[in-house]
């Protein structure tokens, strides 16, 4: 209580006096959703039919144009998957700061119906036994190397199935699991639906570690099936969890500039978002580090070939820049709580880390098929758009029939009135 | 430590200290300490029983100098970690780990990391402290027992008589108007002593200096030798069970560290069931023929012929005639009557060798004959038969004739 009173005192945002929660703000989308969805919906539709015109043009069997789809489709999967880490995480720890904004991470989660969609093309590859993609389709690669030859019994195509249908099941499934509740919870009230969705939280959150790392294992490390590490899928994990928060900075910034949330989202809010991509930033490169170290230190050929790809050429120069343009930049930037606190600046460092996110993804995925040096291709970015704007337009398709804030949480008026000390 | 300081009484001399307001609500207490901040008051503090949010606005406070503070610390810790870590594996004791370089960043990023965060860490704690003016062994407060509510539920504000603006008057008067549910005077504190207790000072300095003990030691010991054994704390690998050389092998009962092969059975590469090749016997007599998996081709020749130039032509000659460089040498020093007897080297070149087996050529090359060792263990399987055919087309070379030559050759040697 003491909290609340300060805060409209200090700031003057809203009046809890009466005890409720402030639902005078504007929460739901108008005609600037409309507008947005139907504009990504057609560059994205646009930007698909390009790339793949692209794809055949360059008559290579489209190996560079489902190489460029994977890294755009794990940079869009990357955002919803982090998105519903997020939700979870806030019901694992019953987080009363989050409220506010928990609506739009469900909204985000929602994503995860179109990625599955997306990646029909991926597993149409796999189904087809095409090695466009994964090495492990090449039947005389595999009867000729053992090791691979012994790998066979999980990187098979039926099994390869059956796990990319458990993953997006279940991850579909807990994403509308939570918005579902949480749109009940808006009738209803009370504190039932809390419980529901927090009783849920610690086994999703188990199984999301399993999904997760499974899944970037399948989609990304069997790429090179010979190597392995085993805290590949927290690499990718370390990304996803950067890529949400700095997608929550933009929607809340795009949504505030159209008038959206602008009592109930305060610098607070932005100020916490920005620490943890901040904490993030420096997790990924602990992440990326510790995986780096220990390979360099032992040594081993068939650990060490997968830098050695990143080595060669300009993919060197590519892998310092790394450390540069995804650590040391966006560190010292988020470093000030001024820079955190104020939307502006923050969703500079918001954009910066998706794109550096963008540039990590292709590090991780291209070495394989551009081997000896960087290469840049039109595709890289027309499928980048495509994925992109489609996802902005299925997200923004659903968030317009639901309210923008989970009015009737029992903890809002905590979240609204949430100060950092 | 004392009992006057547990008495509540306060000398009636003692100056004043301070006037302390107490309110019910943090509500109450934001709104006078915005009063004051607007009196242009300095010397002044709040207590409350919980962080309230927007007392540091309402109070005036400036943002905290610490994030800088900590920025410059992480950063000095960061070189510290370089230039320790530089320094020892670079100047001090080059040591080379897993045949990296001696100054190789990846290996020193860890420390770096860790002196950072440490460094940090007390950066942060010491500039709170620091601060915050702490640690306050005392504080007149500590004398006022109504003050024991600032931890519970009251919130307080005290305004010292050492602030400039501070006046008898005014001060109180302005304080009431902000409605406190108590106002009171301090006064200063006469009962705790200034100095601190002595076996606080002897304790901490006796402290001090055991700490130093260990860097003593460590000093004295980079700067001596002795011939004393080392102390193994811990022992890590120095003693561990392993076969030493001209030493008993303490793994096995029977103290050997060659091992036989288990009975019945053969190590991998080594079953070699092809008599033809490994043997030069078919049937069990010598082979006229080379072995199918030796080729007759110019490459096996010139291989045969290399090999031949490193094994057989030190004694035999480059020609086969038995007339090496060894064989000169012994025999010129078996003349001067230096050295005993030497058995010459047998001259390849000569009827009986040209008609022996190939296989018997294997055998002897394998095994050794008379004076001559076995190279069976020097020259592998498929050199020795390179040898073989090399050694034909030289013994073929002495018989030949003119016939043996094409048109084309023949008119080229002219």
């Amino acid at each position: 209580m003491a909290t609340n009173k300060t805060k409209s005192e200090s700031t003057g945002h809203h009046d809890p006096h009466d005890g409720g929660a402030d639902v005078t703000d504007s929460v739901k989308l108008g005609p600037e959703g409309d507008y947005v969805m139907k504009l990504a919906g057609g560059i994205g539709l646009g930007f698909l039919v390009v790339s793949i015109g692209l794809g055949a043009a360059a008559s290579d069997g489209f190996k560079q144009f489902f190489h460029s789809y994977l890294v755009a489709f794990m940079w869009g999967l990357s955002i919803v998957l982090g998105a519903l880490y997020w939700i979870t995480l806030q019901h694992l720890v019953n987080s009363k700061w989050s409220v506010v904004i928990r609506r739009i991470a469900e909204l985000l989660a929602q994503g995860l119906v179109l990625m599955g969609v997306l990646a029909l093309p991926i597993l149409a590859t796999v189904l087809k036994h095409n090695d466009v993609l994964y090495p492990w389709l090449n039947h005389e690669l595999v009867h000729d190397n053992h090791v691979l030859h012994g790998k066979a019994g999980y990187l098979n195509v039926p099994f390869f199935l059956v796990r990319m249908v458990v993953y997006f099941g279940f991850w579909t499934l807990l994403a509308r699991f939570y918005l579902k509740r949480s749109l009940q919870q808006d009738s209803t009230g009370g504190d039932a639906f809390r419980t529901t969705m927090a009783k849920a939280a610690p086994p999703s959150m188990i199984a999301f570690a399993l999904t997760l790392t499974f899944a970037a294992i399948d989609l990304i490390m069997t790429l090179d099936p010979m190597w392995f590490s085993t805290i590949f899928g927290v690499y990718y994990f370390a990304g996803c969890v950067l890529a949400v928060h700095s997608t929550l900075a933009l929607s809340l910034f795009w949504l505030q500039s159209n008038g959206r949330l602008v009592k109930s989202v305060t610098s607070e809010h932005y100020h916490d978002i920005g620490k943890m991509m901040f904490a993030f930033t420096i997790f990924w490169a602990y992440v990326a580090f510790a995986q780096f170290m220990l390979i360099w230190y032992a040594n081993v050929p068939e650990e060490t070939q997968w830098y050695a790809k990143r080595f060669e050429g300009e993919w060197l120069a590519v892998s310092y820049l790394q450390i540069v343009l995804h650590f040391v930049i966006p560190f010292f930037f988020l470093l000030s709580r001024h820079i955190k606190r104020n939307p502006k600046t923050l969703v500079m460092g918001a954009v910066w880390i998706l794109l550096v996110h963008f540039l990590d993804l292709h590090w991780l995925i291209m070495p394989n098929f551009h081997r000896g040096g960087f290469s840049f291709h039109p595709l890289d970015i027309t499928t980048l758009l495509a994925v992109g704007c489609l996802l902005a337009a299925f997200i923004l398709f659903r968030a317009k029939q639901v309210s923008l804030l989970a009015t009737k949480d029992p903890r809002l008026k905590q979240s609204l009135a949430f100060e950092n000390i | 430590m004392s009992e006057d300081q547990h008495s509540p009484e306060t000398p009636e001399n003692a100056p004043l200290h301070g006037v302390l307001a107490e309110y019910n609500t943090p509500g109450e207490i934001l709104e006078a300490a915005r009063v004051i901040r607007d009196a242009g008051y300095t010397k002044w503090d709040t207590y409350t029983p919980f962080p309230v949010h927007g007392i540091d606005a309402a109070m005036g406070i400036k943002m905290t100098r610490l994030p800088w503070i900590v920025l410059c610390a992480a950063l000095t810790g960061l070189t510290t970690a370089i230039l320790l870590q530089w320094w020892t594996n670079v100047i001090d004791y080059p040591f080379v780990i897993s045949g990296k370089p001696m100054w190789s960043i990846p290996a020193n990023v860890p420390v770096m990391f860790e002196l950072t965060v440490l460094f940090s860490a007390f950066a942060t704690l010491g500039g709170m402290l620091v601060l915050n003016n702490l640690p306050l062994p005392s504080h007149p407060l500590d004398l006022k027992e109504r003050f024991a509510k600032a931890t519970d539920d009251k919130f307080f504000l005290l305004i010292t008589a050492a602030d400039p603006v501070f006046d008898d008057k005014d001060t109180r008067e302005l304080l009431e108007s902000t409605h406190p549910a108590v106002l009171d005077d301090v006064p200063e504190d006469r009962q705790t002593p200034d100095k601190l207790p002595r076996f606080l000072v002897y304790g901490m300095i006796i402290l001090t200096v055991a700490a130093l003990i260990p860097f003593a030691f460590f000093a004295k010991a980079r700067e001596t030798h002795t011939r004393d054994r080392r102390i193994h704390v811990i022992w890590d690998m120095d003693f561990q069970p392993k076969y030493k050389a001209q030493r008993e092998n303490p793994l096995f009962e029977d103290h050997r560290a060659d091992r036989l092969p288990p009975e019945g059975t053969v190590a991998v590469g080594h079953l070699k069931t092809d008599d033809h090749l490994n043997k030069g016997l078919v049937d069990g007599v010598f082979a006229r023929t080379f072995p199918r998996e030796i080729t007759a081709s110019a490459e096996t020749i010139e291989r045969g012929q290399e090999r031949f130039g490193i094994y057989c032509a030190p004694c035999h000659g480059y020609s086969g005639a038995g007339d090496g460089m060894v064989h000169k040498r012994a025999a010129a020093l078996q003349e001067a009557g230096v050295a005993g007897s030497w058995v010459p080297p047998t001259n390849l070149q000569q009827q009986t060798l040209y008609e022996q087996p190939v296989g018997q050529l294997f055998n002897s090359i394998t095994n050794g004959v008379r004076n001559m060792p076995a190279y069976g263990h020097q020259v592998s399987v498929e050199d020795r038969w390179a040898i073989i055919m090399y050694l034909r087309a030289l013994q073929r070379m002495r018989v030949a004739s003119l016939g043996d030559l094409t048109p084309e050759e023949r008119s080229a040697l002219k």
